[in-house]
């Protein structure tokens, strides 16, 4: 029981990591209407932005922390209007640009295995004994983890419900003709759309490698699928059903530790996609004409 | 003499295995628009399969475990990952093409070659983990004794035959009304759907022919290398297969074939040459997946038909003669298809 409630509590860590980078992903794909498969490489360009700030260039580690979610989230910017936005704008199918994403995501894992190499790499944070709180155990970093999840989750739901930024975002993902011709400038909101995108990517990055401690420059590819399943699980493009979908996907890949080697948890949030696909594909919250 | 032979034979082996790859996943993207983000699981997966049934059981003793271990005759070990591969193919087109956004299907592509990669790879009673298979058992060694380019000279003919076959099936394929299915499929679902044919099942067909081609590909591969591990089948690869296709021109087999020349053969194996910087071992391999990435994003930009673009469809057309349209004197009476009387 203990080591369950344990798995529960290291649930609650993954849960919000996914968070941060299901959330990102969705508020993209409702605004831009196509997946981008490069998004786990943007995982790598915040962590190792992150590491760069803080071991080369000597920041305190939130700086570079911070520094290195702004930069992903230009990174992520530039990427849009240098690359995808030209692609969209010459109204190239949806075949074509998710081909191109996935181009993209090879480019990106490759340009930054040119730059840092394969070596494993470690934050200059140190490791505090893990503290006990009811049944859980986490160690500080972990607690800052979910700390800035809960923060993040709030400030995306605050900006998505109080800003003009955020109604124009909604509006843009229910219907895009209708949002262009309500006199929306759609072309700055999806600037800023990828901007967020790429900024929780870079965070939530950031964050995973925080919690795994030691990490490569592809650590976050991997994750890519997990991201994909806490997205479809909470309905594809639906900001709030991506946060459920990777609370249930966090939990439920952590707990499945108690039961199974935790080798194999990655193809629990595998066999979750599966059955969700099969059983309600449009997502525990469905968005009309997404699926 | 006999090295430059033997490296002569090497290339055409891997020029004919990606062609299989290349038209394989020409049948699933460029015929019927499914996107298969892990062509190279299903080369594995035929590789692997092949591999553990035709070879012996798995001795203990040299700490080399693997499943099966049948020792079966070659040409139905190769049976048998063929249809593993083609089986990988059903059962992920059962879980994903239903759904009409073709992205679900690239996630769970993608999704299963992660999944694939880290369970074979970890999990060292499978398929011998990262280390992977090797001494596994090839044709014709008992009539290629007297020289080892020998066995690879038969080698070439027999991967030339296989590929020839597989160029004449997809051709033909091409050509078939299930072909015609196929693209209408790519251009419009719906309207397929409207005129009564099953497009769920079409597509299925599609992706279970693509996965058993590209497994022929990954059976041959072992069978000519004879070892395979999760090194020779990562995420790079896919795109080699996808570069090639784009590059010659998706939809049609002569450009798969001038893609898969390009990209695979000439390309890939140019930058082997290329000197190793020994400070950063892994420069080259990685300047040139930027480079494959690269050239699928700007195919796309400046060709996206490829350097040979599908030939359009020519029908047998009936000229419509409407024998009661009446054009005013002196007017040829062409104007079949206005309704009749319009003019009079």
């Amino acid at each position: 029981m203990t080591i369950f409630l344990l798995n529960v509590g290291f649930g609650l860590v993954t849960a919000s990591v996914l968070s941060l980078l299901s959330v990102g992903l969705s508020l993209q794909f409702g605004v831009t209407n196509f997946v981008n498969f490069a998004y786990g490489s943007y995982l790598g360009v915040g962590m190792m932005l992150a590491y760069t700030f803080s071991q080369t260039l000597h920041f305190p580690f939130w700086a570079a922390a911070a520094l290195g979610t702004i930069g992903t989230g230009v990174v992520s910017m530039v990427i849009a209007e240098g690359v995808l936005e030209p692609f969209v704008r010459r109204r190239k199918s949806l075949f074509y640009m998710l081909i191109v994403t996935f181009g993209l995501s090879l480019v990106l894992d490759n340009l930054l295995q040119i730059f840092y190499g394969v070596d494993f790499f470690q934050y200059p944070v140190a490791q505090s004994s893990p503290v006990t709180i009811g049944p859980f155990s986490f160690t500080s970093a972990q607690l800052a983890i979910i700390a800035i999840a809960v923060v993040a989750m709030i400030g995306v739901h605050l900006l998505l419900s109080r800003t003009r930024l955020g109604k124009a975002m909604r509006a843009m993902s229910d219907n895009m003709d209708l949002a262009r011709s309500s006199g929306i400038d759609t072309k700055n909101v999806t600037r800023w759309t990828w901007f967020l995108s790429g900024c929780l990517a870079g965070l939530g990055g950031i964050v995973l490698a925080l919690n795994i401690v030691s990490f490569q420059t592809n650590s976050g590819e991997t994750l890519l699928f997990v991201i994909f399943a806490a997205v479809i699980l909470g309905g594809i493009g639906q900001t709030y059903g991506a946060m459920l979908g990777a609370l249930v996907i966090g939990m439920v890949t952590e707990i499945s530790t108690s039961f199974i080697s935790s080798a194999y948890k990655q193809d629990i949030a595998f066999i979750v996609l599966v059955l969700m696909l099969l059983l309600r594909p449009q997502g525990l919250i469905a968005a009309k004409g997404k699926a | 003499m006999s090295l430059i032979l033997g490296y002569v034979a090497t290339l055409l082996v891997t020029f004919f295995t990606y062609n299989i790859f290349v038209i394989g996943l020409n049948i699933q993207f460029g015929y019927t628009g499914i996107l298969n983000f892990t062509v190279i699981t299903f080369m594995a997966f035929g590789a692997y399969f092949y591999a553990v049934f035709v070879m012996p059981h798995a001795d203990n003793a040299s700490q080399v475990f693997y499943i099966l271990g049948l020792h079966w005759p070659w040409p139905l070990a190769m049976l048998a990952g063929i249809v593993a591969s083609g089986a990988l193919g059903y059962l992920i087109g059962l879980i994903a093409l239903k759904r009409l956004r073709s992205d679900y299907l690239a996630i769970v592509t993608l999704a299963t070659g992660t999944l694939v990669y880290g369970l074979f790879g970890n999990n060292n009673k499978l398929f011998d983990g990262w280390s992977g298979l090797f001494n596994v058992n090839q044709p014709f060694q008992s009539v290629a004794t007297n020289h080892p380019n020998e066995f690879s000279w038969i080698f070439v003919i027999f991967s030339g035959l296989i590929m020839l076959v597989v160029w004449l099936f997809a051709n033909r394929l091409y050509a078939s009304p299930l072909g015609r299915s196929m693209r209408a499929i790519r251009e419009d679902q719906d309207v397929v759907d409207s005129f009564g044919k099953n497009s769920f099942k079409i597509r299925m067909l599609a992706m279970v022919i693509g996965s058993v081609i590209v497994g022929i590909g990954g059976v041959l591969t072992i069978q000519y290398i004879g070892a395979l591990s999760p090194a020779g089948w990562t995420t790079g690869e896919t795109f080699v297969v996808w570069a090639a296709l784009l590059v010659g021109g998706r939809a049609n087999n002569l450009g798969a074939i001038l893609g898969s020349l390009l990209v695979a053969v000439i390309f890939n194996e140019a930058t082997r040459y290329i000197p190793q910087v020994p400070s950063h071992p892994n420069l080259i391999p990685n300047l040139r997946n930027v480079i494959i990435g690269s050239l699928v994003i700007l195919s796309i930009w400046f060709r996206p038909q490829g350097v040979l673009p599908e030939k359009k469809a020519s029908f047998l057309e009936v000229p419509l003669v409407d024998k009661y349209a009446q054009g005013f004197p002196g007017e040829e009476p062409d104007s079949a298809l206005s309704p009749a009387g319009s003019e009079a």
